[in-house]
Formats: structure tokens, sequence, C-alpha cells
């Protein structure tokens, strides 16, 4: 498709801010009309990234359940991570991908506090990685 | 709406400040927040023969709250700093229920001439940076160098001791989290057991806490004078670091954590609220409140966002919140506690 969706967020953006939002009285309106453009910009960059970063993250987690959970003494929660870790991506479609983040999140929470529990730090250290990682790949980019 | 609300205003001061002759105009809603409606208008009545004008704010609750907060509680600290001669407009009048204007407000002095910055602005203050970062941290080592009893505001949070109060904090935002989380957060949930798993020590006192004493909530002049420190909705009893751990937050550093604020460097905004409040910014214990303001800030954020989603409150900047700052408190938070290990 072109235009894309993120062109046509971005130049609507464009026009939003540099053109009509001049033209609202001071104050209230050009400060949610300023706002709503700068969002738009956002949603651009989502729609250019919002599958990817969804899909690497559940990827990423599923490859540390592989590694972490042989070690897991919780048996119950071992065998869920190992479930986990074979799962795969119906789709690439975004409300797929979070249902499925959900499910990877919920467990990782669990491991994440049986290993500090354990104070086993060289795993902890393995999931602050991929946190890192994760939430860098979802900053906005303000430039 | 502004015009559904200049009339039962008008009725509703008349009755209030029993002043004759009142009238209201020129009322404009104006930015001030998801959590309260604002409006900027102006009254007129006679006195002693003369015409009589000034300008008035309103701030009205919303339909849903970013976050549910306390009305009394804003303007009685409000009143409290204004009487001690802070930079605090004064308040007014104030309504808990919803009569008058449908819902509860309360309103208070306009204070003119003056801007408020944007979060995204990157240099907001310009060449008045270090004048206002000396006012912003003096100002914040006043409130907490002020006996909250003194102030009348002892009452505020019940019981509240030094060796507790942070872990209060940290229950009323992991329960913010409990209840408004739409999608689970690993990170907070991380951040809160790491919070319960290394207490700060205790506080060296018990202090008004503004709860959002940051860059974008307070009016300054062209000059640079600081006029009106705002959003006292958060308001508190607690640790005096509290407040200065939030104001050093990097989301409110205007892309420049080095300079909390967007205005002195960070050791000389520590130093200047030590030097006012008369504390100690303990390194530790600093650094504890520090990650706490984050998490905090991820508390707001993923309540932001539920308010959005569920079409209770549909202002973008409960978007904005739920998304741009929820993403930069991760960031950072991960950044740190994974930089612990």
């Amino acid at each position: 498709m072109s235009p894309e969706a993120d062109q046509i967020l971005l130049l609507s953006s464009s026009q939003l801010s540099g053109t009509l939002v001049p033209l609202l009285p001071s104050g209230y309106a050009q400060g949610q009309a300023s706002l709503l453009s700068f969002m738009m910009v956002m949603c651009a960059q989502e729609y250019e990234r919002g599958a990817d970063i969804r899909a690497r993250e559940n990827s990423e987690i599923r490859d540390l359940f592989t590694t972490l959970a042989p070690d897991v003494t919780d048996k119950d929660l071992a065998a869920q991570l190992a479930a986990a870790a074979v799962t795969r991506d119906e789709s690439l479609a975004i409300s797929t991908l979070n249902t499925a983040n959900a499910e990877l999140r919920r467990l990782l929470i669990a491991l994440q506090t049986l290993l500090e529990q354990q104070d086993n730090r060289a795993a902890q250290a393995r999931i602050w990685e991929l946190l890192k990682r994760s939430a860098a790949r979802r900053l906005i980019k303000l430039a | 709406m502004s015009d559904e609300i200049t009339l039962p205003l008008q009725s509703y001061l008349a009755r209030k400040l029993s002043v004759p002759g009142l009238i209201v105009g020129d009322l404009a809603r104006i930015p001030g927040g998801a959590s309260r409606e604002t409006y900027r208008f102006r009254i007129s009545y006679d006195r002693g023969g003369e015409r009589v004008e000034r300008g008035l704010i309103l701030r009205r609750d919303p339909p849903a709250s970013l976050i549910e907060t306390e009305r009394s509680t804003e303007f009685r600290a409000y009143g409290a700093f204004h009487r001690l001669g802070l930079p605090v407009p004064e308040p007014i009048a104030l309504e808990l229920e919803a009569g008058d204007l449908e819902r509860p407000f309360f309103i208070m002095e306009e204070i003119t001439g003056c801007s408020v910055a944007s979060v995204l602005m990157p240099d907001p203050y310009g060449v008045h940076r270090e004048k206002i970062g000396m006012q912003f941290f003096t100002t914040l080592g006043r409130i907490a160098q002020a006996d909250p009893h003194a102030l009348g505001l002892g009452d505020f949070d019940g019981p509240m001791t030094r060796e507790t109060c942070w872990s209060h904090e940290v229950s009323r935002w992991e329960t913010v989290i409990d209840e408004d989380e739409r999608e689970l957060q690993p990170i907070a949930r991380a951040t809160i057991r790491w919070l319960k798993r290394n207490p700060p020590p205790p506080a060296q006192k018990i202090s008004v806490v503004h709860g959002d004493y940051r860059t974008g909530n307070f009016l300054f002049d062209p000059d640079g004078n600081i006029r009106a420190i705002l959003d006292w909705e958060m308001a508190h009893l607690g640790d005096p670091l509290e407040d200065l751990g939030w104001a050093l937050d990097p989301l409110w550093a205007h892309g420049d954590p080095s300079r909390p604020a967007g205005t002195v460097a960070r050791a000389k905004a520590i130093a200047i609220w030590e030097e006012s409040s008369g504390l100690k910014a303990d390194p530790q214990a600093l650094a504890w409140w520090e990650i706490f303001a984050s998490l905090k800030g991820l508390a707001i954020w993923i309540s932001a966002a539920r308010e959005y989603a569920e079409g209770r409150n549909s202002d973008p900047v409960n978007a904005f919140s739920g998304w741009f700052c929820l993403a930069f408190h991760n960031h950072v938070l991960a950044e740190k506690l994974g930089a612990e290990l």
C-alpha cells in the first residue's frame, strides 16, 4: 500500500500542527490538538514497529524459558515454562501477539519472583537483560 | 460546555462571596491535566461604589479522574502553603458535593502573565534555568522544612511514622497497579518486590509531601520568577525525600537527566534542597526514593491507560501518559534495577 499508514499519519500530523492548530483558540484547544498531533507521530512509529517489538519479545521470553526451565525447582512452574517455550505466535496481528504476550509475561513474573527467592543472580540477570531490551524497543523516539 | 458553567458559577459565587452585582465573564477552558477540568474566568462586583474585577481559576472534577484524589486535601494544602508565604495561589472556595456545577470543584486565584513548561520542550527555561532551578529546589526545601502540625495539616494521612511511611507509599501505589493494570507489567512488579526487599532508612522527619512537584507544575513569569506551585492534589504526609526523588526523575528533565527539571546540575539541585530544608539527602535513601518515584510514575500511567482504554476519560493526555510515559519509566527502571545485579 502506498502511501502506507505511517506516512498518512505523519503527514496528517504535520497538517494538523502546522496548519490547523494555529487557527484554533489559544490555550486548551491548541494544547489538546497539539497533543493529538504528537500522538499521531507516535502511532506512525507503532505502525512500523508494533508487530516486530511484540514478536521479538515473545520469542525472547520463549527462548529464556527454554534455557531456564530445566533448572526450575518448582515442578509445576517448570512444566508451564517448558510448555510455553514451545508455543508459537499464530499470526502477526497485534491482538494475537498481545494475547500470547500476556501469558508469557505472567510466567515471566512467576519465574523472576522464584529466582529472587532463591537468590539465583545469574538467572535473574538474564531476565533483566531481556527486560532492558524489551523496554528499550518500546521507548517512543522523539526525534 | 463553558456557557453551561457560567450561569451556575455566577449564581454559586454570588451566594458564596455575598458581594453585590457579581458577574462571571470570559470563562475559557485552559490546559490543566486530566485529573481536573481547568477554567479561567473573571468576576466583577460592586464594592464601596466602585466596580472590582478579579481573575479566578475553576478546577472541576472530570467524569473520571486520572488518579482518584481527595479534593479537600488539595484545597487545604493550597491554603496552608499560601499562608506560609510560598508562591501558591490563594484558594477561594471548595465544594465537595455535585450540586451547582454537577461535579465537585474548587476555585482559586488566577496568577497572570506566566507560562508553564511542557515536558516535551527541550529547554523551556532558557537563560533563566539557573534562576528557576534555585527557586524550584529552594521552595521544595521549604515544603520539606515546614511542620505539618503548624500548617494545620497534621491529620492529612492519619498516623504516619518515620519508619513506615515508605511502606505506606509502596502499598498505596501497588494497590493502584493491582486495580488498574490491563496488561501485566513485569518491571513494575519486580520494582515493587525490590523496594520491599531493600527498604530505605527511616525518614529524618515527617513532612507534607507535595506529591507531584516537578517541571510543568509551576508557573513562571518572563523574568524567570516562579509565581505559583500548582497541582497539590496528591499531597500527603511522608518522607520529604519522596518529593526530591520525584523532582529529580529523568522524565521531568527535558531530555537531560544531569539537569533535573531542566534547570541546575543535579548536585547543585540537591545542595540547594539541603540548604533550604535543613535536611540531608542521604545518597542511599535518595536512590531508593528515586526508584520509588519511577514506580509511582508507572502506577499513574497504568491508571491513565485504563481510564482511556475503558472509555471513562478520553482526554488525550491519558493516552499519552499510558503509552509514552509508561514506556519511559519502564526503561528507566529496567536500566537501574538491571544494573543492581
